[in-house]
């Protein structure tokens, strides 16, 4: 199977191992292209390379952990993290679908102004306006909702606790459930 | 004697850190006029304000306080979070160096602004962005029904420090106050009257303790309106 596949790429001699094991192993979660179709898996295409870089090396090293992901770890090796995390982000992203339009207009105001009264910042300041995150910030746009709101809740929970000094944990307290489900719709239109 | 001070505080930072994260925040009557000396040079303040802040690294570090104090520090015009563009770095460094040390009271920034957030360094660089960011006049005014009486009250009490014009005093830390919103001033002008904004200036505490609200009102529309530059 890995085989034709790796065949596929016309200007390697030679598969190529990580790219092989993205095309093999990974890809039956996030898609050879990393635009997974299940919603509870993130798509990777696109995203920012040194926000894959971290929380490649956060699985490997136990700071972040999932019992989805994890029996998948033992096949990578720290020394590919890089080239594994540069194919993820060269990859196009695939547009996410808006099921909600009136609840994607809530989330519109969360993304862009927070909530004052809570102490919520809008997520455009790290995030960026359009989602596409930066070297400093992860990539948003066009994300699962069902993941969206996953990391959230973790993060709200302390399941994940992987973020620099607890920034997104901080956040996610001061959003309610409401405004977690909103935002993630206004999210996946990005 | 100066290098003596700051070898000093810099061996002192972990210990202050680490008291400032896991310590009860000091009360009120422990700053100004509680004893403790107003605007205490130590500490992590002592070493922002040594550090050669950075502007254009400023601007990227920035990018945490955004969600709230907006592009470029505008703030919001209902005063729900303050302008900190123009002001003066030595303000701003001892102001977010009091909310870091819970000397004033801050529940919705602390997160964001915490030594795990963002060092000394990243302060000063923070600092050197937002002073030289321009103070545009699309600020909150008051309702503008008393501002005579403001302008009488500001000359008498408070322009000695603030100015003329209320553009401040970068080398005393005396705040800008042009160019800020109303219901922001209002707010802090309040808190300092009632002694609630811990490690306020003394004398300021003096000069506006005797105002009543309807004062506070005016002073502080009169200080919306006057020019931003
Ligand atoms: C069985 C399904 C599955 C397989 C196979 C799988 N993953 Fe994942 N992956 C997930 C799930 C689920 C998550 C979300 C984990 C969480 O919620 O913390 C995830 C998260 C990730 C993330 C973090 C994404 C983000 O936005 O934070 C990266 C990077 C990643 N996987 C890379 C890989 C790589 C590389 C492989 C192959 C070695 C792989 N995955 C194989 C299910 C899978
Ligand atoms: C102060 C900067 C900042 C703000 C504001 C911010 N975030 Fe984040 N966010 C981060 C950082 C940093 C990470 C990466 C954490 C890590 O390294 O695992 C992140 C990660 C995330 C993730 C996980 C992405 C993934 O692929 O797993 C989601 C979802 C997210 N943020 C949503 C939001 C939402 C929604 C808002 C607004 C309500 C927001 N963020 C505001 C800094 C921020
Ligand atoms: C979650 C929202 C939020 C974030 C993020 C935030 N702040 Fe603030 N900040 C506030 C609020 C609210 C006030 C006003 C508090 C008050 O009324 O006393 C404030 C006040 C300030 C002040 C005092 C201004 C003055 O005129 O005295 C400074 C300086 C400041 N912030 C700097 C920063 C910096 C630098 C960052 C990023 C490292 C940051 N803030 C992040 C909410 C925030
Ligand atoms: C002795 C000098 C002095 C006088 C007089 C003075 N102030 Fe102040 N004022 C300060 C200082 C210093 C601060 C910063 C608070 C601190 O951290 O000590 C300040 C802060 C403020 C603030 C909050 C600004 C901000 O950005 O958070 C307002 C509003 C203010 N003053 C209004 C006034 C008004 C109105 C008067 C006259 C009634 C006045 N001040 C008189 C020195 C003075």
């Amino acid at each position: 199977m890995a085989v034709p596949l790796a065949c596929a790429a016309p200007a390697l001699a030679a598969p190529d191992p990580v790219e092989t094991l993205a095309t093999t192993v990974c890809q039956a979660c996030h898609m050879s292209d990393g635009n997974s179709v299940v919603p509870q898996f993130p798509k990777l295409a696109g995203q920012q390379a040194t926000y894959l870089e971290k929380q490649l090396a956060d699985f490997l090293e136990g700071r972040r952990r999932n019992e989805v992901m994890e029996p998948f770890l033992s096949q990578v090796k720290a020394r590919d993290i890089k080239e594994l995390a540069a194919y993820y982000a060269a990859q196009v992203p695939g547009p996410g679908v808006v099921l909600d339009p009136e609840l994607a207009e809530a989330g519109r105001r969360i993304y862009e102004d927070g909530n004052e009264g809570a102490g919520v910042p809008g997520c455009e300041a790290c995030h960026q306006l359009q989602g596409e995150g930066n070297v400093r910030y992860p990539r948003l746009a066009g994300q699962h909702q069902a993941y969206t709101i996953q990391e959230m809740l973790d993060f709200r929970s302390g399941q994940r606790a992987n973020d620099k000094g607890g920034l997104m944990r901080r956040i996610s307290e001061r959003l309610t459930d409401e405004e977690i489900r909103a935002v993630a719709e206004y999210i996946a239109g990005l | 004697m100066k290098t003596r001070l700051l070898v000093v505080s810099l061996l002192a930072l972990p210990v202050l850190a680490s008291c400032a994260e896991s310590g009860p925040p000091p009360r009120a009557e422990e700053s100004g006029h509680g004893g403790q000396v107003w605007n205490e040079m130590e500490g992590e303040k002592l070493q922002a304000l040594g550090a050669a802040g950075d502007a254009a690294r400023g601007a990227i570090t920035f990018e945490v306080c955004e969600g709230c104090h907006r592009n470029g520090g505008a703030g919001r015009v209902n005063g729900s979070y303050p302008r900190l563009a123009g002001q003066h770095a030595p303000v701003l460094i001892k102001q977010i160096t009091d909310i870091r040390a819970g000397r004033r009271t801050n529940h919705k920034m602390v997160p964001f602004s915490g030594a795990d957030v963002i060092g000394a360094q990243d302060i000063a660089d923070i600092a050197a962005y937002l002073a030289a960011q321009p103070v545009t006049p699309d600020n909150g005014r008051g309702p503008g029904d008393d501002i005579e009486r403001g302008g009488q009250l500001y000359a008498r009490d408070c322009a000695t420090c603030h100015g003329e014009f209320g553009k401040g005093a970068a080398a005393r830390f005396y705040p800008r106050l042009s160019g800020q919103h109303y219901l922001y001033l209002l707010r802090e002008a309040r808190a300092i009257r009632n002694g609630e904004r811990g490690n306020s200036n003394p004398e300021m505490v003096q000069a506006i303790k005797a105002y009543s609200d309807a004062d506070l009102e005016a002073v502080s529309d009169f200080v919306s309106r006057l020019p931003p530059g």
